[in-house]
């Protein structure tokens, strides 16, 4: 089979693509349409102000690295301040025990 | 904007529930863990640290001091009741009530006093500094119950008494 060969540097092809080429003509006050829509839209991004925080925050929430090292850091205060306060209160009742075996409940 | 509150409410409530869950369960399995209900001596070998020797001599000494607090609580107990029946239900102190009510203070400065004399005696099978806090803190509970009670006396009831 023969193969056809293209010279991209060939003018005449060149000029018959350009002719080829259609450029559709702008609607009426195109530009002017853009930049309405463009500082419309800065409008209401200005206007939502308030609730874009909490959109941060929820968007700040739901990524999963965020959601899991929440969690991480929430589980090991628990465990932590629970350890402690359970070891607090073994060695209160261990010293309750301690007194009530001593001292008889008639003195104290 | 609702949305995101009732997304940002339920994260902090699950967020709270993780804290709250974690801390109870570690509380419960540290209680458990450490608490030993056969031993009423395991807080003297924590606290004060001591070796086993130590807890070996302080176990005799208590296990000879129990049967004589027994005792005296025993009489403690006694004296008790004979002063509620003599009290009765009159109005007037009678003197045989004072007796009973003398009795029984003899009977319990007896205790405090055996119980201090115990505690002393615990306080030198312990290490120097660890024996003199077991002391002051076992004088301090000794001593402190009717000092409690005087100031309530005389404090907050109002009442003063001038000698």
């Amino acid at each position: 089979m023969k193969k056809e060969n293209f010279n991209p540097a060939d003018e005449k092809l060149g000029s018959l693509l350009r002719e080829a080429r259609t450029f559709p003509a702008l609607p009426p006050r195109f530009q002017q349409n853009v930049w309405r829509r463009i500082e419309n839209a800065d409008a209401t991004v200005k206007s939502s102000g308030s609730g874009t925080w909490l959109e941060a925050v929820v968007t700040l929430i739901l990524r999963p690295r965020f959601a899991y090292a929440t969690v991480a850091v929430l589980m090991l205060a628990g465990i932590s301040f629970g350890t402690y306060s359970g070891a607090q209160t073994a060695r209160h009742d261990a010293e309750v025990r301690y007194i009530a075996s001593v001292a008889p409940s008639s003195l104290r | 904007m609702n949305r995101s509150l009732v997304i940002l409410l339920g994260a902090l409530a699950l967020g709270a529930a993780i804290f709250t869950g974690s801390y109870f369960v570690a509380q419960r399995a540290s209680v458990m863990c450490c608490a030993k209900p056969a031993d009423d001596l395991s807080w003297l070998r924590t606290e004060f640290h001591l070796g086993d020797a130590e807890m070996a001599r302080i176990r005799e000494l208590h296990e000879g001091y129990l049967p004589k607090c027994a005792e005296i609580c025993a009489k403690i107990a006694a004296k008790k009741t004979e002063l509620e029946s003599v009290l009765g239900s009159g109005t007037n102190l009678t003197a045989e009530a004072q007796i009973k009510l003398n009795e029984l203070a003899a009977l319990r400065a007896q205790c405090q006093t055996q119980m201090l004399q115990h505690f002393a005696t615990v306080s030198l099978a312990m290490p120097p500094e660890q024996g003199r806090r077991y002391l002051a803190e076992m004088q301090q509970l000794t001593l402190g119950t009717n000092e409690l009670m005087e100031q309530s006396m005389s404090g907050d009831s109002g009442h003063e008494h001038h000698h």
